[in-house]
């Protein structure tokens, strides 16, 4: 079942066109691997499927309005003056919150789950923002260089995580210059460096 | 929507400049104004309110000057707008946050104050509500103005919606007025509580279609 279709997708922006005429479609249980050198659109292209962006041009349609969707952009939406826990506590309830403290101690931050999140590494920055993704139960996950800082046994975990989810039903939209260790197709913007 | 508030307020407990800043610089500057200059008490009391009127504007002012800017540049914004859409719960939740931990705060402190400086005992719950009720109508506006200039420095925007909040800051004069001359507090305060619903329930539709386009 197609859950995510773009219509002839165009993006411009201070009259430099980013891509233009851009179609494809995401069915359930599938992944999208979106490439592109630097300034291809990568990122626009997913801020435009998440509804943050207007494209120039074209659509987006979903086949269920109510599609749960979690994202993780380039900014890792965590607060610097609260510490991992708390900010797991203003994310999650509940439920999700003990789902959240798992994954928390699984990616290896419990020995610094009450130091001020200031304090941490990019990296074990960047591992607290992906709880988001791993401890929600979503339709569609959508990822804008999921592994960047992260260490080889984090990069392998969420690897896992992704195919497990992808066989699960549960559809993947993500840009990344390190090759992701999953099944997915691919979508290759062009390159406007030169324009 | 409660869910919203309590999360503003977790927030804003662990922001410890956020809230406490604002009140430390109000008490400071009502302490300060009547022990930099030489005057009698008897003509302090006359103009005492003015300065405590000025001082809840500019410290309104600057306590929402950030109001938006930290979800909106650690990506806590777009994270909100994926979930709910439409910002306006949200809005409506952080800033009656703010006007509860900061504003009626900022209200008690100027109460208290207005006492020390000649206003009767019985007076002071009547002094405290109509500067309640301006604080709200003061972080809405300054609220606005913070979203409006969110990517360039909220205190640009907040300049620049100065002149929304003046028609609250006569409003409050008048109010003081029928305290320290009697007659017609009833009116004056039921007509800056209409005004402040009125802004309260307005201010977030506009604030969350700035924020939108900041988004984009």
């Amino acid at each position: 079942m197609q859950l995510v279709t773009a219509n002839n997708l165009g993006y411009s922006i201070n009259d430099k066109r980013l891509f233009h005429n851009l179609s494809f479609s995401l069915n359930t249980g599938c992944g999208l691997h979106i490439k592109g050198g630097n300034g291809s659109g990568k990122s626009t292209l997913l801020r435009i499927i998440l509804g943050l962006t207007s494209p120039s041009k074209g659509s987006i349609e979903f086949s269920n309005p109510d599609l749960q969707v979690s994202y993780l952009g380039h900014k890792n939406a965590i607060k610097h003056y609260l510490t991992p826990m708390q900010n797991l506590e203003l994310i999650f309830q509940s439920t999700a919150l003990q789902n959240a403290i798992h994954w928390l101690h699984t990616l290896g931050l419990k020995k610094v789950q009450d130091e001020l999140t200031a304090n941490l590494s990019f990296g074990q920055q960047k591992k607290l923002a992906l709880i988001r993704i791993f401890a929600n139960q979503t339709n569609l996950i959508i990822l804008d260089e999921p592994f960047v800082g992260l260490d080889n046994p984090a990069r392998d975990l969420l690897n896992e995580f992704l195919q497990k989810k992808l066989a699960s039903d549960t559809s993947l939209i993500l840009t990344s210059h390190i090759e992701p260790n999953i099944v997915c197709s691919e979508l290759v913007l062009p390159d406007n460096t030169n324009d | 929507m409660i869910n919203f508030f309590f999360s503003e307020a977790f927030k804003l407990q662990h922001k410890l400049r956020s809230w406490l800043g604002p009140l430390l610089i109000m008490i400071l500057v009502l302490v300060a104004f009547p022990l930099s200059i030489d005057i009698s008490q008897y003509d302090l009391n006359k103009f005492y309110f003015s300065v405590i009127v000025v001082s809840l504007l500019m410290i309104s002012f600057l306590a929402t000057e950030s109001i938006f800017s930290e979800d909106y540049e650690d990506g806590s914004l777009e994270q909100l707008h994926l979930e709910e859409k439409d910002f306006y719960k949200i809005i409506l939740a952080k800033i009656l946050t703010y006007v509860f931990f900061i504003g009626i705060p900022m209200a008690l402190i100027g109460s208290i104050f207005s006492f020390a400086n000649g206003v009767s005992l019985v007076e002071i719950p009547k002094i405290f509500i109509i500067l309640s009720i301006s604080t709200l109508i003061l972080f809405n506006v300054f609220a606005f103005g913070s979203a409006l200039s969110i990517n360039k420095g909220s205190m640009l925007g907040v300049l620049a919606s100065l002149p929304l909040a003046l028609p609250a800051i006569v409003l409050l004069g008048r109010g003081v007025r029928t305290v320290q001359y009697g007659g017609g507090f009833f009116e004056v305060s039921a007509l800056m509580a209409g005004v402040a619903l009125l802004v309260t329930a307005i201010m977030p539709i506009i604030i969350s279609a700035t924020l939108k386009t900041h988004l984009e």
